[in-house]
């Protein structure tokens, strides 16, 4: 790897500061808090909401998030009769600008298998119990498409602020594997 | 390996500090991968889905390789076939 990078700085072809960018970037400034914030939104302001079940990447550059794997999001919205979650079963597909880079599991052959064979099983060993009668539906992200999941805004928190809401909402729900 | 192993493995590794959730990278060399890749994709002028592919094949070509060395076959395979160097170490 070091002596790639080397090879590709030493050619010109890439720039060390811009490598040490990348790096800062997606360390401090990618990661679920974003997709928080999306969600935070939509359930707060029914307008936002909408446009974010018509057309995921636009509502979600509205906040400012966009850039490489954030094309083509669709988002997903949970109701009390179903339950969504997300996969990529070929590799690693995953919407970066809202959750940041994929954690190990969801790039585990384990992962990727099961959750198309066995949603309902693997998601309560996961402690994701969806009640029964509740339907699971199994998205599963590839170039076209990425999914992220919108949750259904928990119970009793009608008085909270935009930021004390998108505090509550994790990087599990927004993939489907927690309910909140 | 059942899910919850891995999930807690995942949980357990040390690295790069993340909000709200667990790191992405489990070593440094992990993050520069991943930089490269970004930054090879946008210089050739082309879209991250050209480097996905790759990454797609070098998974299925072996399902247990630890998944970051995926990606560096990946990358070695994305650079090569770019042309920009006559070889890749």
């Amino acid at each position: 790897m070091a002596a790639l990078e080397s090879l590709l700085v030493d050619k010109g072809i890439l720039d060390l500061t811009a490598v040490d960018g990348v790096v800062a970037h997606y360390e401090h400034a990618v990661g679920p808090m974003n997709g928080a914030k999306v969600v935070a939104r939509a359930w707060v302001d029914a307008a936002y909401r909408e446009r974010l079940l018509a057309d995921g990447t636009a509502a979600i550059a509205e906040l400012g998030f966009s850039g490489p794997e954030g094309d083509h999001m669709v988002v997903v919205e949970d109701t009390p009769e179903v339950h969504n979650a997300v996969v990529c079963t070929l590799c690693s597909c995953y919407p970066w600008p809202v959750l940041g880079l994929p954690p190990n599991w969801y790039k585990s052959p384990p992962y990727r298998s099961r959750m198309v064979r066995e949603p309902r099983v693997l998601l309560a060993e996961m402690g994701c119990v969806v009640p029964d009668g509740c339907e699971i539906r199994v998205w599963d992200s590839s170039a076209e498409v990425r999914y992220l999941v919108l949750p259904m805004r928990p119970v009793g928190s009608d008085d909270l602020s935009e930021e004390e809401l998108a505090a509550l909402v994790t990087r599990d729900a927004m993939i489907g594997v927690e309910r909140l | 390996m059942s899910i919850l192993a891995v999930r807690d493995e995942g949980f357990a590794e040390p690295s790069l500090p993340r909000a709200n959730g667990e790191p992405a990278f489990d070593a440094p060399w992990q993050a520069r991968a991943h930089a490269l890749a970004v930054l090879c994709v946008e210089a050739s002028g082309g879209e991250w889905d050209d480097f996905r592919r790759r990454l797609m094949a070098a998974i299925e070509e072996d399902d247990q390789r630890p998944y970051w060395d995926s990606w560096v076959v990946a990358l070695d395979v994305f650079i090569t076939e770019w042309g920009v160097v006559a070889t890749v170490p």
